[in-house]
């Protein structure tokens, strides 16, 4: 009986430090993702009035050319980002776990396009993009119009994107790596392993659980893009219809022309993009991610 | 005891959370009857803002006006926000893109009382009114559109500056010759409506809309041919193309000294001054070249649009927001509003304190001659439908450029969306 009484007091504390955090997420992020849910059945436009529709905004959207390619961009963003940033942050993480002069200012260096501010770092890549004055055509002696070539833009972009993120994701990488014991190594070496194998057989397995993490995050924010775009490409630009993202779509249609309904149908695709993507590599992880220590 | 501590902290930390909600979500309690919010989207008119609100509060001590000034795009968000949950601030600018959707849902207070119409600018008055044409806010400024022209490249080219008889061929001559000697661009055409074609397509005779704004007018010979012609300066030499104008504005183009013409808003003109001081004195303005051939008319015209400033329909301080809304509309608070220089005064008369801020602070730009083009000046094209088909007829003339569709095709489409986009409201 006494027992009792004591883990309903405890239960009671529990919640109640958890309170600020819980209210926190049910006010400001499961509400509003069941209002956009209910909305996108809605012909919501301007000052919350609107009138249910049903599936009406889910029709236009499937049959909308428009919404197809900004579907098939993003995913193509994914594709150009994510296994080339997450490879690239691999090696650098590696790299920068070396017995080098000087580690700690790369490992800044590496650092810094995560504290300098995305417009920033979009509006400095724009110019050296720039088809007529910019550097990179210049020092190649290309004429590629990388920001309105609709069939070029994608890459430009997911060069910056791969660019700004290396950084942050090799640290991450860099801490698992740092975290594997050094025994493994000295033992491989006693075996004979050369360093190639010693990366294949001991680092990867070791680092495959910061490796997954990283990845489940590089895809989410691939599958997010929009801040670069919005810099890079943004209005006026011949090639936005053609290049825009899933996230752009969405801002032009509930920001710009006001259609909120339409817009929250298209986000929750989004959210179920990311949701079917996410899970395909929880159910993939099985197969490669090694949780042992 | 120490799990005591740790659970008072956590108390403590749960209590500060939700007071701090309690107080930052809760609005503005604490206003009291003398104090006005005054919300701008232009910080650089703030410091002329501030002044007419002090000139007010010289004349009512019991009033303090606060402005506050936010980007454009926050500004909307935030005032939508505002109107849907009735706390919007007591003063406000409203842009005529905007003014029929507030205005119609019942947020902005009738102003007919407070203003005497026949001293403001026709087209201001115009774009302060409602569906129903009654007047929903008070006219602030009213603006046009200039001729920018480099005077180096003019020289370089020996080709004499602009003048007010210029018609479209004599800028595509002076584009030619400049290209010719210098290499550089001549008149640089970039897609834009206010800015771009709806000039070329007023002057030619033509409209978008019908008067009463019920009807597209794309199809129209006028309208179309006009289109066409300005569509068209896009494949001379002389001008960039809208892809090298993603990568190089017009006016970074201008002001490097790599095309000598582009057109401007008038509300741009101190900025740019400011901007580029080195180039003080080898640019000047112009007023835009008319039609040669009009369909219809006499070949000029220029687009005009206003700012108005409003309040609330059913605001807290509603009494005193009127009537710092009728000093604003008033001669001195216009006048304040001409000397801080960025916009011309919606009053009849006072353009001249616009111009002269130019000549007090030497830059070296005849911008006098803009005001005169105020006699034909059009109307900024609008009508309660326009958030809707505006996105779409500017990707349709992008795609036009771009050749996806063809002029012709495109035209048609730019009519039917916004006919379209009339039936759906």
């Amino acid at each position: 009986m006494k027992k009792k009484v004591r883990t309903d007091q405890d239960h009671f504390w529990g919640y109640l430090m958890v309170a600020p955090t819980i209210i926190g997420l049910l006010v400001l992020n499961v509400y509003p993702f069941l209002q956009t849910i209910y909305l996108s059945f809605t012909n919501a436009k301007v000052f919350g009035k609107y009138r249910f529709v049903g599936l009406s905004n889910y029709v236009k959207m499937i049959t909308n050319e428009e919404f197809l390619r900004a579907t098939w961009n993003t995913i193509l963003f994914c594709i150009l980002t994510v296994p080339l940033g997450v490879l690239l942050a691999l090696v650098v993480a590696v790299l920068l776990n070396a017995k080098i002069k000087g580690k700690t200012a790369f490992r800044a260096i590496f650092f810094l396009p995560m504290v300098v501010a995305p417009a920033a770092v979009a509006m400095v890549w724009k110019w050296m993009f720039n088809a007529e004055y910019g550097i990179i055509n210049t020092v190649f002696h290309t004429h590629i119009d990388w920001i309105t070539d609709p069939n070029v833009v994608i890459v430009t972009v997911a060069i910056v994107a791969v660019w700004s993120a290396i950084g942050y994701d090799a640290v991450l990488l860099l801490s698992g790596i740092q975290n594997v014991s050094k025994s493994y190594y000295e033992a491989a070496g006693l075996d004979g392993c050369n360093k190639i194998q010693q990366f294949w057989y001991i680092t990867l397995p070791m680092v495959s659980p910061t490796l997954f993490v990283v990845l489940i995050m590089r895809l989410m924010a691939s599958l997010k893009v929009y801040d670069l775009l919005y810099m890079m490409v943004g209005e006026g630009n011949p090639a936005l219809g053609k290049s825009q993202s899933l996230i752009y779509l969405f801002y032009r249609e509930s920001f710009v022309s006001g259609n909120r309904g339409y817009a929250s149908a298209i986000v929750i695709w989004t959210v179920l993009l990311i949701g079917i993507v996410t899970l395909l590599q929880f159910l993939g992880q099985k197969k490669w991610v090694n949780y042992e220590v | 005891m120490s799990r005591w501590i740790k659970k008072g902290i956590s108390v403590l930390c749960a209590m500060i959370m939700v007071a701090g909600c309690l107080t930052g979500c809760g609005g503005r309690s604490g206003a009291t009857g003398g104090s006005l919010i005054f919300l701008i989207w232009d910080p650089g008119q703030k410091a002329g803002m501030e002044a007419i609100a002090e000139a007010y509060m010289d004349q009512h001590p019991e009033v303090t006006i606060e402005v506050q000034a936010t980007g454009w795009d926050e500004y909307w968000t935030k005032l939508e926000g505002a109107a849907t949950s009735n706390t919007m601030p007591d003063i406000f600018w409203m842009h005529s893109n905007q003014m029929f959707k507030y205005a119609d849902n019942g947020y902005l207070a009738d102003c007919s009382e407070i203003i005497d119409e026949a001293n403001y600018s026709e087209i201001a008055v115009d774009n302060a009114k409602g569906s129903d044409g009654k007047i929903y806010g008070v006219p602030k400024d009213k603006d046009t559109i200039a001729l920018l022209y480099n005077k180096d490249l003019f020289d370089a080219a020996g080709v004499a500056y602009p003048t007010p008889d210029w018609t479209w061929d004599d800028l595509e001559d002076a584009s030619v010759q400049i290209n010719g000697k210098t290499g550089k661009y001549g008149y640089m055409a970039f897609s834009h409506d206010q800015i771009g074609y709806w000039n070329f397509v007023y002057q030619n005779g033509g409209q978008i809309l019908n008067e009463e704004g019920t009807e597209a007018k794309f199809t129209d010979p006028s309208t179309a041919d006009a289109i066409r012609y300005y569509i068209g300066i896009q494949d001379n030499a002389w001008c960039p193309t809208q892809a090298q104008f993603a990568n190089t504005g017009a006016s970074e183009l201008f002001f490097s000294g790599e095309g000598a013409m582009y057109y401007a808003g008038n509300w741009d003109l101190v900025n740019l001054c400011r901007t580029y001081p080195e180039m003080n004195g080898r640019w000047d303005v112009s007023v835009l070249p008319k039609c040669p051939n009009p369909a219809n008319g006499d070949g000029r015209a220029v687009i005009s649009n206003s700012v108005s400033y409003a309040t609330a329909a059913d605001g807290k301080n509603k009494e005193l927001a009127m009537d710092f809304l009728a000093f604003l509309g008033s001669e001195e608070g216009q006048r304040i509003q001409g000397e801080s220089g960025v916009a011309i005064p919606a009053y009849n008369g006072l353009e001249d304190t616009w111009v002269k801020t130019f000549a007090d602070n030497d830059y070296q730009l005849n911008v006098e001659c803009l005001t005169e083009a105020f006699d034909y000046s059009v109307k900024y094209v609008n009508n309660p439908s326009r958030p809707s088909w505006e996105p779409k007829v500017e990707q349709i003339m992008l795609d036009i450029y771009a050749g996806t569709v063809t002029v012709d095709e495109g035209i048609q489409k730019m009519q039917d969306s916004v006919m379209e986009a009339i039936a759906e409201y």
